[in-house]
């Protein structure tokens, strides 16, 4: 079995700021396993994505105009939501030993942001995207003037939930204004907003990252935001950034490996040989193509695809050794790795 | 959504820049604002307690039960909602502009509410006389009305907005004499609302 449950970390547990290894659990260490098979990642996350669930539910409630909401809610909480820019935040700020109630709203804030930029990022003159996870796209569902104005709130509320409900007995002001300033940048014209540019500007089939860099974006501000609020240092704050922008990256191109071998598979059945790629890409609409063409598993094919998200993960696993001196904390970022890229051979 | 081809004789953005740059655009001119907060307000001057009141002012005032909703609800096009909707769209803004003065300047609660009440009338006030000089204009032009967002002139005729304008007139003014003990610094205040319904002057336009 992937995944040992002799050391288990409870999502209830309250981590008292300085952790002595004397003061947890005791945890078996197997000397041929790699950190992270003594952490079980399944049931850290799995609480985590109910806990983030459940506050992202009463964060928007169904109030005047309803339309408006109900949309919010619908892109918002959709099934199936891995919640990874909510793992990202919470475990780095639960690296320094911080109670998560103090960075869940920011956490949720992420998540908003992230959902409103994929509401854009679908409409018809963008990716033209007609669902995601099997789930009609927002515009598909609600037209594209709403689904515009639910990017926009969805955006605003992001900021506006940090604001409101972070408890600032526990997180100082300056570490939310830092938090805003990050995610602002993040989503800005020098950030997101170039990416998606970029994406739009470029032709298909130049292999050239674009559409990875974006999710490398997210990863790296959620990453950052959690370092952020529990007043790391400048240094631990770079670490962090690194290793959340080689783990949304590595996230991306494993995820179009995936699919790109979901569908060859379907292909291959009664053809004689043909590429895996071009599968692919013979087999999508014109808003998937668009997609597809940028991306770098379409371009150079599944074996390359992961060779690159290999070297990410050693990048991501560098820049946590650099933060060891916080013990077993770091086991769900080292977890969060692993199954970025190890996950189409584990049974969840 | 309103399908502007321009905006005060200038071309909207997607006419120029295509729909997918214009949405852009706008999706990054928003983090900029609250960047530009943070980045240029004087830490000095100003304690980041404010700077967090004003970010969640602006949020709240553009958001789903503010800016968004007035859109939308414009959209919708129902003439039930008009005054809902020139409030949400064009008195949010003035609500928040001069709510967000206050907050910089660590004013009281009640003054953050006088400031609120005077602003959103302005706003509203400002865009109901907009919309009365604009009828006034096509009735002597026999223009027909083509616009898609429904007016207070347009449901209401020109008569009953007139009377909501002065109405919001003086529901400003009695804000801003409870401001009274600040003395002349009151006066702009009191100026921008008297332009905003008299409009005595006109800006020069860029040669």
């Amino acid at each position: 079995m992937a995944f040992s449950t002799l050391s288990t970390y409870s999502s209830n547990t309250y981590i008292p700021k300085t952790l002595s290894p004397i003061n947890r659990r005791h945890t078996i260490r197997c000397s041929s396993s790699p950190i992270s098979t003594q952490f079980d990642i399944k049931t850290y996350w799995t609480a985590l994505i109910k806990e983030i669930d459940q506050k992202l539910n009463d964060a928007v409630p169904l109030q005047h105009p309803k339309p408006i909401h109900e949309s919010m809610r619908y892109s918002l909480l959709a099934d199936g939501a891995k919640r990874a820019p909510t793992v990202m935040c919470v475990s780095a700020f639960e690296l320094f030993g911080g109670n998560r109630v103090a960075a869940m709203p920011t956490a949720c804030a992420l998540e908003m942001v992230h959902a409103a930029s994929l509401v854009h990022n679908e409409l018809p003159c963008m990716d033209d995207a007609p669902s995601r996870r099997d789930q009609p796209s927002n515009h598909s569902k609600f037209g594209v003037n709403l689904a515009i104005l639910t990017g926009d709130s969805l955006f605003t509320l992001g900021f506006r939930h940090i604001v409101a409900q972070t408890p600032t007995d526990i997180i100082p002001h300056d570490r939310l204004v830092r938090v805003i300033t990050e995610i602002a940048r993040t989503f800005g014209s020098t950030g997101m907003a170039a990416g998606r540019f970029l994406d739009l500007e470029f032709e298909p089939n130049t292999a050239n990252f674009v559409r990875e860099k974006k999710f490398g974006e997210m990863g790296q501000c959620s990453a950052a935001c959690g370092g952020l609020l529990a007043g790391a240092s400048d240094d631990e704050i770079q670490r962090l950034r690194k290793y959340g922008k080689s783990v949304g990256v590595l996230y991306q191109i494993v995820d179009d490996v995936l699919e790109a071998k979901t569908d060859g598979e379907r292909k291959k059945e009664g053809k004689s040989y043909v590429s895996i790629v071009d599968d692919v890409l013979e087999a999508k609409t014109d808003g998937e193509r668009k997609k597809e063409g940028k991306s770098y598993v379409s371009v150079h094919g599944v074996e390359r695809a992961m060779e690159v998200a290999e070297g990410l993960r050693s990048q991501a696993k560098k820049e946590l050794d650099g933060l060891e001196k916080y013990g077993d904390n770091i086991l769900p970022l080292h977890s969060f790795v692993d199954y970025a890229v190890d996950r189409g051979s584990i049974d969840w | 959504m309103d399908d502007d081809p321009s905006r005060r004789g200038q071309p909207s953005n997607h006419t120029i820049f295509g729909v997918d740059m214009a949405i852009l655009a706008g999706d990054a001119l928003f983090p900029l604002g609250f960047r530009h907060i943070v980045s240029q307000t004087p830490p000095d001057l100003v304690p980041e307690t404010r700077l967090l009141r004003v970010i969640a002012e602006i949020a709240r005032a553009v958001g789903s039960t503010g800016m968004a909703a007035g859109q939308f609800l414009d959209l919708e096009g129902s003439t039930n909602a008009v005054d809902f909707v020139q409030e949400k769209k064009f008195g949010e803004m003035g609500q928040c502009s001069a709510v967000c003065g206050g907050l910089l300047a660590g004013a009281s609660d009640d003054e953050i509410q006088q400031l609120r009440i005077y602003g959103q009338a302005v706003g509203v006030l400002y865009q109901v006389v907009d919309d009365i000089l604009e009828a006034k204009v096509k009735k002597e032009e026999n223009e027909e009305e083509k616009k898609k967002s429904k007016s207070y002139v347009s449901v209401y005729g020109v008569e009953k907005a007139m009377e909501v304008a002065d109405e919001l007139r003086s529901q400003a003014k009695k804000e801003l004499e409870g401001l009274e003990k600040y003395g002349d610094k009151v006066l702009p205040l009191y100026s921008f609302l008297d332009y905003a319904a008299d409009r005595g002057f006109s800006f020069t336009p860029p040669v």
